[in-house]
């Protein structure tokens, strides 16, 4: 399944919000993917494979995962991805 | 991507040396500062991002920055080498791109940098870059 979001954090997917997704990601117990539209998709756990989207503040972001656990891991994922971490202290 | 207007030849040293993690950081404010990047208080913000959760990427290459975009004056970065090595944290960092930034203009650099980091031969030739225009070229170079 699919999901599409649009990146909350105010100055781009940089080093500590990537590392935030990524370390949720881990935890999931079940592979999530991410991609720009028309790119491929990259894992969500890989902190250096999130920073190669280049994602700036509203890039949307199509998020996908199959099995039983998807529906939640993508709920888990979009909650992080559409928040602004920067506001919560992960600027930089 | 056009990386030159953030980062100029004259911020790329390719000799540096640096005994530990904190000299090389004070090394990166120094050169931030030097080129007119930076407030001089940066240099604490960029210690203290490091003590939050270190900056090291892969491929024996970190990237310390600061938290406090107050303190930046115009978005750029600086490239040092340190060929003899310095204990990051527990990983071997050979070179540190240092960033300065208020917005997200660095973000598209960074996606070139980790594409390079995710690709051991081009990592390699980035640590080994000969001069600082191959080091501009390399990270301006959309893959």
């Amino acid at each position: 399944m699919m999901r599409t979001v649009a990146l909350g954090t105010s100055t781009g997917l940089h080093m500590r919000a990537a590392a935030t997704i990524a370390r949720a990601a881990a935890v999931l117990g079940v592979p999530v993917t991410v991609r720009v539209p028309g790119r491929p998709p990259v894992p969500a756990d890989s902190l250096l494979a999130l920073l190669t989207l280049g994602a700036g503040r509203g890039t949307e972001l199509v998020l996908e995962a199959f099995g039983e656990g998807a529906p939640s891991a993508l709920d888990r994922l979009a909650d992080l991805l559409e928040r602004d971490l920067d506001a919560e202290g992960a600027h930089g | 991507m056009l990386v030159r207007p953030l980062l100029s030849p004259y911020a790329v040293r390719l000799a540096e040396f640096a005994p530990d993690r904190a000299a090389a950081i004070h090394r990166c404010a120094d050169v931030l500062e030097d080129i007119g990047a930076v407030a001089p208080a940066y240099r604490t913000s960029m210690l203290d991002r490091e003590r939050l959760m270190s900056t090291y990427l892969g491929e024996c290459v970190a990237i310390p920055h600061g938290m406090d975009s107050r303190l930046v004056q115009r978005d750029a970065l600086a490239v040092l080498r340190l060929p003899d090595g310095v204990d990051w944290a527990g990983s071997r960092v050979t070179m540190c791109v240092a960033i300065a930034a208020r917005g997200d203009g660095h973000i598209e650099m960074l996606a070139n940098l980790a594409a390079i980091l995710l690709d051991p031969p081009r990592a390699a030739a980035l640590r080994s870059a000969a001069a600082p225009e191959d080091v501009i070229r390399m990270l301006g170079e959309t893959t």
